[in-house]
């Protein structure tokens, strides 16, 4: 994995010691809250509800077993015990004090992370496949290029002051877990004719108001044209972008409004002179971050002790079958741990969970951990002869919960109960929606569903593309919730539609568990996923679920 | 007049064109004016070359500047050579040296400053430097009148020898100008100032070299200074150094912000007679006065870039407007045309904050210009504490190299 | 067309600690809703959140909020504003920890 040179080092400590003078001049009153804000957003510290939260960027998702752990120390010691890791490959601290937050950021540096351009109308946190390095699909490991991405929209002068916020996310696998097409540059690995890797690129993607679905603008675009071709887009977007309307700044209304064509010549003018900028240091050290990004040594394996285990024990192995992914190495699999126990807080983990995760990562994943923007934690690389020992150590912190992609592995962002954005709550929609499949005991019959919840509509629970979504919104002073059908998320990514009239908070865990079972009695059989079902049949059966009292429900 | 007539008629008619000039407005219309012909600057970076450089470096800082490097010099001067030319942006600092052939043939003990000052001085010295100097038309020196001597009479502009024009913008400073020069744009000294030279060439002939100035050496040391106000040169508004009795009425607040006030006539030609207080021009050495004497050429922040005005690639400054600091297509706009290949003078203007400085001078800007009552609100240390933009430029290091340089 | 004035609060977040303060009738800052002044005059509030917002080295982003009087003092109207006075559902963390 890469590590952090003297380079990288000094400009963290150097960004940590200039936010610890600000915040010292904050306190003293010789700087205004108007003067604060925008350095205290550049660093990741907002204000919410009830408290300053900190955002802390995990790069492409990817974790040492040093950082977790660390994470967890500054949940203990500097918040009330958790954090929450979002769907940006982020985490959040809700609890910090104004104060603390430069040594925060101080021991964040000490294992090499920060919360730069965690906020703002910047580049934000590069995210990527959470299966990086370790999926069985796998073309390349999609890291070194994010990494180099990263380093490259770090403090870039020109897209510091952006029209609106930009993410960029990065796939290895022509398979998307990372959702790239809802994202400003969606970046799709994959092979041309002569066999190379290169990329798809995409653009104009987003959720939010205004939900659409990123465009392709180049179809095939070689790795090392990489940065000077993203530096043309955000260039070409930088001066072409909306500020008239913050609501139409994102780049989807500018390639919406001037049509892809438009944009992608204006582009590829610009990467004329963005090519010539780049000389070839980018490429040197793309190859050192490679080389950084080495798979370790896997070692042998004997998958007979873990086929015995599951065919032993029922627990293990309905876990086994849910929480599994396939790796590149026979002898290895990719481990997905649930934050997501019926009950608990999407995302949340205790800084004793953290712990034990970067414990495990030690002890049976190489020391490496992913986040996933589906909110979990990914054990990259498990030699299947340690699965069922971590496993057991699993259970015993309430982390083996089985229910990878299906119902009650909800997204759900954190709502009202601490956004100050959010216009109704998410979390205890999610809580209450996994606790009642959780006594109905089907979840595993329903199969793949993906339920994602957002408490307001910049969806950050990218509801949009669930296959259930859910809005929370405000309706004349009362929590009300619109349910979106026929979402995803994957590379065959839609939009949903809106289902109809929205449910106040009492009635949406009935009309959701109505649309599931209404669901069960329509699918052709098990292995016709909800999705598919709901692509075959149409809203009207799911719609007929929702508003049982209702004939035309529009 | 075409560059092929007679040097003297040139420089006459220079003389005449420039009388009322200030040193800035000299230098700045000597740089452009086809009477000229090309031009380096020589500097010793000794005590008091600074003064020259600064002024370069915010005209022009791909000017030549030729340094000679005498092989003799203190360490000192190697260093703050070094720093000062990374410091104030000079991209085309050339250091004159005499070949290898020639010092082993005529110096090859090193010794003979001992034995002949004034053939170690031909040989390390005056050969090399006459021999850069031949591709010129011009040379810049650091001359000036107090100096005493035939300097007394010393115009702008000089004949030497039916060869080149020699450029004096110091002509009339005094000592205590260019002290306050260096202090109000808090450039930085050479290191052995305060050790109590007074001025400083070679180590071994420090002294001797001291009192006796060679001005083919390539030894600027005698500058002087002044600031620029406003002065008028035929109803127009010229930025620049008065002359004797000219000088607006300047103010200095508390933080060293300079604060003109001036009669001053519009740039659109309508007079304006009350007082105005004049913006602030932001470099890497913090606040100062205005520079330029010509009109820029203006580009406002929603500019098209495959639109640009006629005749930008010859402007001597293009100005980009900030309407907001959070409207960020300046920065865009800036780093296009340095893509594009501009080389003049590129300022930002308007609503930048100080914390926007480094992304400015890293996306191409030379230098920021904000409203008196910005700079109040920010003031220069705040500012200042930004200057040190090149480091930890993750660009940079990707791209190899320094996209403006 | 202006619409009726409805009772408000003046309401912040503390600087330091980030957390929910009110506005007091004398002037000072609580951390119980209970406590804070109740505007029923459009001009009063406004001037105590001209008040409020010349503070910034106590409190920040303060705005008036709806509420109505209760027995023990003001309680909000809204459940965003609830919220604010109690903490988040999903722990018991906040100000309803410490009451």
């Amino acid at each position: 994995m890469y590590r952090y040179d003297d380079f990288d080092d000094a400009f963290v400590r150097t960004r940590v010691a200039q936010f610890r003078g600000q915040v010292e001049r904050r306190i003293d009153g010789s700087l205004t809250e108007d003067e604060f804000k925008p350095l205290r957003l550049m660093n990741g510290l907002y204000l919410q509800l009830h408290a300053y939260m900190l955002r802390v960027a995990i790069p492409y998702g990817t974790l040492r077993a040093e950082q977790m752990r660390q994470l967890g120390m500054i949940a203990e010691r500097w918040d009330e015990g958790y954090g929450h890791f979002t769907t940006r490959q982020n985490i959040q601290f809700n609890w910090p004090k104004l104060k603390d937050v430069p040594d925060i950021l101080e021991a964040l540096a000490d294992v090499e992370m920060h919360a730069i351009q965690t906020s703002g109308n910047t580049i934000r946190n590069v995210t990527a496949d959470h299966f990086a390095g370790a999926a069985a699909d796998e073309i390349e490991d999609p890291r070194p290029a994010a990494e180099l991405l990263r380093q490259w929209s770090t403090d870039h002068p020109e897209f510091q002051f952006l029209p609106r916020k930009f993410k960029i996310a990065i796939t290895g696998s022509p398979n998307d877990r990372a959702v790239v097409k809802a994202h400003d540059i969606g970046l799709r690995m994959i092979r041309n004719e002569a066999g190379e890797p290169g990329f798809e690129v995409l653009v104009g993607g987003g959720l939010g108001r205004t939900p659409m679905i990123g465009k392709v603008i180049r179809d095939f675009l070689p790795k090392e044209d990489l940065l000077p071709y993203c530096e043309a887009i955000v260039a070409t977007y930088n001066l072409l972008g909306r500020r008239d309307n913050k609501y139409k700044a994102r780049i989807k209304i500018t390639v919406h409004e001037n049509g892809i064509d438009t944009f992608r010549d204006l582009v590829e003018q610009k990467f004329i002179e963005t090519r010539a900028a780049f000389g070839g240091a980018d490429q040197e050290l793309l190859r050192e971050i490679e080389a950084a990004f080495a798979p370790p040594a896997f070692r042998a394996v004997d998958t007979a002790p873990f086929e015995a285990a599951r065919e032993a024990d029922p627990v293990f192995r309905a876990w086994a079958d849910t929480n599994l992914a396939e790796h590149k190495d026979a002898g290895h699999a990719i481990v997905t741990i649930s934050l997501k126990k019926p009950g608990a807080t999407p995302g949340d983990a205790t800084a004793e969970q953290m712990r034990v995760m970067a414990d495990l990562a030690d002890k049976y994943s190489y020391g490496e951990l992913r986040v996933s923007h589906e909110q979990n934690i990914i054990l990259p690389h498990v030699a299947k002869d340690d699965l069922p020992a971590l496993h057991d150590a699993l259970k015993s912190v309430e982390l083996a919960t089985a229910n990878l992609g299906l119902v009650s592995d909800i997204i759900a962002c954190p709502g009202m109960d601490y956004c100050a954005l959010a216009t109704a709550r998410s979390i205890p929609i999610a809580q209450e929606i996994a606790e009642r499949f959780e006594e109905l005991k089907l979840e595993h019959e329903i199969g793949e569903l993906k339920l994602k919840i957002s408490g307001c509509i910049n969806a950050c629970g990218h509801h949009h593309v669930g296959h259930i979504g859910i809005l929370g919104l405000d309706r004349a002073g009362v929590e009300n919730y619109q349910i979106t059908l026929g979402g995803d998320a994957t590379e065959t990514a839609a939009i949903g539609e809106r289902a109809g009239p929205g449910f106040p908070a009492e009635e949406i865990v009935g009309a959701i568990e109505r649309l599931v079972l209404g669901y069960l009695d329509v699918r052709e059989g098990p292995e016709e996923t909800f999705l598919q079902a709901y692509r075959r049949l149409g809203p009207d059966p799911f719609k007929a679920a929702l508003y049982p009292d209702t004939k035309d429900a529009a | 007049m075409p560059l092929d007539a007679p040097i003297g008629e040139r420089v006459a008619a220079l003389n005449g064109r420039y009388r009322h000039h200030g040193a800035t407005a000299v230098l700045g219309h000597a740089l452009k004016d086809p009477d000229v012909g090309r031009v380096a600057l020589v500097s010793s970076f000794g005590a008091e070359s600074v003064v020259l450089l600064h002024m370069v470096a915010t005209l022009q800082r791909d000017l030549p500047v030729l340094f000679i490097d005498t092989e003799m010099l203190f360490p000192e001067t190697l260093e703050y050579q070094r720093e000062l030319s990374e410091r104030l942006h000079l991209t085309n600092v050339q250091v004159i040296k005499a070949t290898e052939a020639e010092i082993e043939k005529r110096d090859p003990f090193g010794l003979l400053h001992k034995a002949n000052p004034d053939a170690c001085c031909d040989l390390r010295k005056t050969v090399p430097l006459e021999t850069a100097l031949s591709q010129y038309g011009a040379w810049i020196t650091g001359r000036k009148r107090y100096q005493g001597g035939k300097r007394v009479t010393l115009d702008f502009f000089e004949e030497e020898d039916a060869k080149r024009i020699k450029i004096n913008p110091l002509a009339h400073w005094t000592p205590k100008d260019v002290q306050e020069y260096i202090a109000e744009n808090r450039l930085p000294r050479h290191p052995l100032v305060a050790q109590g030279y007074p001025s400083i060439g070679c180590a071994p002939c420090t002294s001797r070299v001291a009192d006796g100035e060679d001005p083919r050496a390539g030894r600027w040391r005698g500058r002087d200074k002044d600031e620029c106000g406003i002065h008028f040169i035929g109803g127009k508004p010229v930025r620049g150094i008065p002359a004797p009795g000219e000088e607006p009425h300047e103010e200095m607040s508390d933080e060293g912000v300079e604060v003109l006030t001036t009669e001053y006539e519009a740039e659109g030609g309508e007079h304006a007679a009350e007082e105005t207080s004049m913006n602030v021009i932001v470099t890497d050495t913090g606040f100062g006065p205005e520079t330029y004497n010509d009109e820029p050429m203006d580009l406002g922040s929603d500019t098209n870039p495959a639109e640009l005005p006629e005749g930008w690639e010859q402007a001597g400054m293009i100005r980009i407007a900030f309407p907001s600091f959070n409207d960020g297509r300046g920065f865009t706009l800036a780093s296009g045309l340095r893509a594009k290949g501009y080389k003049g003078r590129l300022r930002a203007a308007g609503h930048v904050i100080a914390d926007q400085y480094a992304m400015a001078r890293r996306s191409g800007f030379d230098e920021v210009e904000i409203s008196p009552e910005l700079a109040e609100r920010q003031p220069e240390a705040q500012w200042l504490a930004r200057a040190d933009w090149q480091a930890h430029n993750y660009q940079a290091r990707l791209r190899g190299r320094r996209p403006a340089a | 067309m202006s619409r009726r004035f409805t009772p408000k609060v003046v309401t912040a977040n503390a600087l330091l600690e980030g957390d929910a303060v009110w506005l007091r009738a004398d002037g000072g800052w609580s951390r119980d809703m209970h406590d804070a002044q109740l505007f029923e005059e459009e001009e009063l509030a406004n001037e105590a959140l001209r008040h409020a917002l010349a503070q910034p080295d106590l409190v920040v982003g303060a705005y008036l909020a709806d509420a109505k009087a209760g027995p023990e003092g003001p309680v909000p109207t809204h459940f965003r504003e609830d919220f604010r006075t109690r903490g988040p559902s999903n722990y018991h963390l906040g100000k309803q920890a410490e009451a």
